[in-house]
């Protein structure tokens, strides 16, 4: 785990000792581990398996939870948890056996201010996950407003 | 000679009623003939409305069928999205999809 996407480049004792302050979490195939709206506390490392993680939509008059991304072992979910409002904007959910490490917001928070080099290494870490998505959620954004655009001016 | 002019009076509203039937048997022709014209007009909104087909038809796939199209469409999407930040081009952000759903 020490190679997970936050902890890149930390020297691999600090990424131990930042590791050491989660808490692993065992999911059932199926079980939630946050949900749309939850008050976001901890962040979460992939051990292994996989999270899907979903947005409500409408179809056929039914709510249904659609996936929007998919996350693997050694990669972040949940960084609503380091960002205010600290509340969770997506829902995850494991579709097969999936172990996690929690980090809590309040454990890295008292880490950083101890080391602050970690601290702007895993922040690094963190603005370089979240504009990844935003730069992958624009391109598929404009993918879909030019489908739009073809449709009406056909 | 009064006899023979009744037969001519009678002979020409004879002729006149067989003229109006003419001309109202005539006078339907084209509006049988306006039927098919009709029928060609319906059978033209027919084709105009097949787009509507595949809609009614997609009405009929199941929800769980259509599910699994949308999480397809994302998977496509998002690998689409992930080859134009490896390379940012115009022609990969607007590359052509083989998604079900939009096509």
């Amino acid at each position: 785990m020490v190679d997970a996407d936050l902890l890149k480049g930390l020297p691999a004792a600090e990424a131990a000792s930042v590791l050491e302050l989660g808490k692993r979490t065992l999911l059932t195939t199926g079980a939630e581990l946050f949900h749309l709206g939850d008050a976001a506390d901890s962040i979460y490392l992939i051990a292994r398996g996989r999270l899907r993680l979903t947005l409500p939509m409408q179809v056929r008059s039914r709510e249904e939870d659609i996936m929007v991304e998919e996350r693997s072992s050694g990669q972040t979910v949940g960084w609503s948890a380091l960002i205010p409002p600290y509340r969770f904007t997506l829902t995850a959910a494991a579709p097969l056996e999936t172990e996690v490490i929690a980090l809590s917001r309040e454990a890295l928070n008292t880490y950083f201010a101890a080391h602050p080099d970690t601290g702007y290494a895993v922040s690094l870490n963190l603005a370089s996950v979240i504009g990844q998505r935003l730069q992958l959620f624009q391109a598929m954004w404009v993918r879909e407003v030019q489908r739009m655009v073809e449709s009406r001016c056909a | 000679m009064e006899m023979l002019l009744m037969g001519a009076v009678l002979s020409m509203f004879g002729l006149a009623v067989s003229c109006l039937a003419f001309g109202a048997a005539t006078r339907e022709e084209p509006a049988a003939k306006k039927q098919p014209a009709k029928a060609v007009a319906v059978n033209a909104r027919f084709f105009a409305d097949t787009p509507a087909a595949p809609l009614a038809a997609h009405t009929r796939v199941p929800i769980e069928a259509l599910l699994l199209q949308i999480e397809n469409h994302v998977r496509l999407e998002q690998a689409a999205a992930e080859c134009f930040l490896e390379s940012p081009n115009s022609a990969l952000l607007h590359s052509r999809t083989v998604s079900s759903l939009v096509n």
